[in-house]
């Protein structure tokens, strides 16, 4: 009796040691447990519902597949997707790579509300940005307005419901994830590199060209894999704002659904994330590849 | 004269924060106008759209709704969050680079095939227009930013402080509240309103689970499809204003949480 009392007393003393050691570190996976639970009801399950759906409908084929493969309407749709995301990632790259630019090399002081405006029309929702820009492009819009009062039109010009209407909303709503992206690698280079490069002789152009951009270039990278994977997945703005011809890989889906042809959305949900999860892995490599090339 | 470099980035900058921002300009005035239709700029001033929305009962149960799914959301996301994130930091070993990038992925897949796979699921079980699987999916759609959130924050607190509180005879969660919690609370704070906006902002999700009972966003999004009137623009203003200080204060605490190191 009074072993164990004493054994349980030795125990409370020294919490890490001994036999008592071993619940603990057992007990402390519950913490995943939660996580686990709701990965696999609200992600995991759902992702294998669909390549089962997509595969065995309702035994094995890959009819669906086939059909998405020789459909020029749907294949279509695919390559609409990733250029209009190539081209948006392209315009956010220019237009928030200066900007970044520009953030970094003001005082650290000085960044703050400059960062917060570009931060600001990120937190808006996408569905009120789409509306402001079908209320600036509509047929009564301000943009017709000007257009026409400049004399370059007599009449309404067609801009919403246009290819360019929707690179004009994507890019708004991706540049500050480019320029935050971008941002964040470059806060890690040494300004005073291209403080030397300048005295020792660089003009500004060549400091910035020779020891900046080179070392920004990571962020770069990842900038433009966010922008065109979160481009690819859009669903709102090529509705809203684009055409019949505009719709995008999102958008086939929840018409496949409203069709009630769930075997067929599943498919093209598939394929997105194969392309998905292609350009991730690529980037992936290619950094283990710098990183490699870099070290050595 | 010639320009300077910085002179011209500066205007840069300007103009495209003028692009950035355009939006809520075009947005403001119209929400205040008093005209019938959408005209801009407007040929008269009143409140009767912000009356509108706040006398809608379209537009308030799905507020209501919305605001209801986003705390209880948040509120399973953080919690869920910050516990994995506690295990995440003390774990090694060949389990944990697979639950950190699984915990990651819904941030980087498209919500299009979680909405989906959600929504098949839900028919299969005649379980759509659930509020509370809604809340489930919006609450794995905010775990990776608790978890970068909180993660980061723990990487970079002293363990010493929880590690004395185990010597001194504390039990484990004893020790966690005491020594860790009140360090990595801005962080966790900050963490439950991205989560709580990520699922107040959510369309797609809820576009395909919840015909019936629909969401904030889903009520304007039938709005900008059907008909649009100026109401949007009042609706608009109210969660610009919501959203710009929530997420203006979520970002203040996490680069606090940042300084304190």
């Amino acid at each position: 009796m009074e072993t164990v009392l004493t054994g349980q007393r030795s125990r409370r003393a020294l919490p890490s040691a001994g036999k008592s050691g071993r619940p603990l570190r057992a007990g402390r996976h519950l913490l995943a447990l939660p996580t686990g639970i709701l990965l696999l009801f609200c992600f995991l399950v759902p992702v294998i519902w669909l390549f089962s759906i997509a595969l065995f409908d309702p035994v094995f084929s890959t009819e669906h597949f086939e059909r998405l493969y020789n459909s020029r309407a749907y294949s279509t749709v695919f390559y609409n997707s990733v250029s209009v995301a190539t081209t948006v990632t392209l315009i956010c790259l220019l237009l928030g790579y200066p900007f970044a630019a520009f953030l970094t090399f003001l005082p650290e002081n000085r960044r703050t509300p400059w960062l917060f405006l570009a931060l600001i029309p990120m937190w808006m929702s996408i569905l009120i940005r789409s509306y402001a820009w079908m209320v600036v492009l509509g047929r009564e819009g301000i943009v017709n307005d000007l257009i026409q009062w400049a004399g370059l039109a007599s009449e309404p010009v067609k801009l919403l419901h246009t290819s360019g209407a929707v690179y004009v909303g994507m890019v708004q709503i991706l540049a500050p994830l480019m320029i935050i992206t971008c941002f964040a690698g470059m806060t890690t280079i040494d300004l005073t590199l291209v403080r030397a490069a300048r005295v020792l002789g660089a003009s500004p152009r060549r400091a910035f060209f020779g020891t900046f951009f080179p070392l920004s270039l990571s962020g770069v990278v990842s900038g433009s894999v966010v922008v065109f994977i979160l481009s690819l997945g859009f669903f709102v703005t090529p509705a809203l704002l684009g055409g019949r011809r505009d719709i995008m890989v999102a958008n086939l889906i929840s018409i496949m659904v409203e069709h009630n042809n769930w075997g067929f959305a599943a498919t093209v949900a598939i394929v997105l994330l194969a392309l998905t999860l292609g350009i991730l892995a690529g980037f992936y490599a290619l950094a283990a590849l710098a990183k490699r090339v870099g070290g050595s | 004269m010639k320009l300077s470099y910085t002179a011209i980035t500066r205007a840069y900058a300007i103009l495209l924060i003028a692009f950035l921002m355009f939006p809520v300009l075009v947005v403001l005035p119209l929400s205040f106008s008093g005209d019938r239709f959408l005209t801009f700029p407007p040929s008269s001033l009143s409140l009767r759209w912000y009356a509108k929305y706040f006398n809608d009962p379209s537009w308030l149960d799905a507020s209501l709704r919305s605001i209801r799914i986003g705390l209880a959301a948040s509120l399973i996301a953080t919690t869920a969050g910050t516990m994995l994130s506690v295990w995440l930091n003390r774990s090694r070993g060949w389990f944990r680079p697979l639950m950190q990038g699984v915990a990651l992925a819904p941030a980087i897949i498209p919500n299009v095939l979680i909405a989906l796979g959600v929504f098949i699921v839900l028919v299969y079980l005649s379980y759509t227009d659930s509020e509370l699987a809604l809340v489930a999916a919006h609450a794995t759609l905010g775990l990776p930013f608790v978890i970068l959130i909180v993660g980061s924050a723990l990487a970079d607190i002293d363990p010493t402080l929880e590690r004395a509180a185990r010597v001194l005879g504390a039990g484990p969660v004893r020790a966690f509240m005491s020594g860790t919690w009140p360090s990595i609370l801005p962080a966790v704070v900050s963490a439950a309103l991205f989560a709580f906006f990520t699922s107040f902002d959510e369309l797609i999700v809820a576009l395909f689970t919840m015909g019936g009972s629909p969401t904030l966003p889903v009520r304007m999004w039938a709005e900008l499809r059907f008909e649009i009137d100026p109401t949007m623009s009042a609706v608009s203003i109210v969660l610009i204003s919501v959203t710009t200080l929530g997420m203006g204060l979520a970002e203040i605490l996490r680069r606090r949480q940042r300084a304190r190191q």
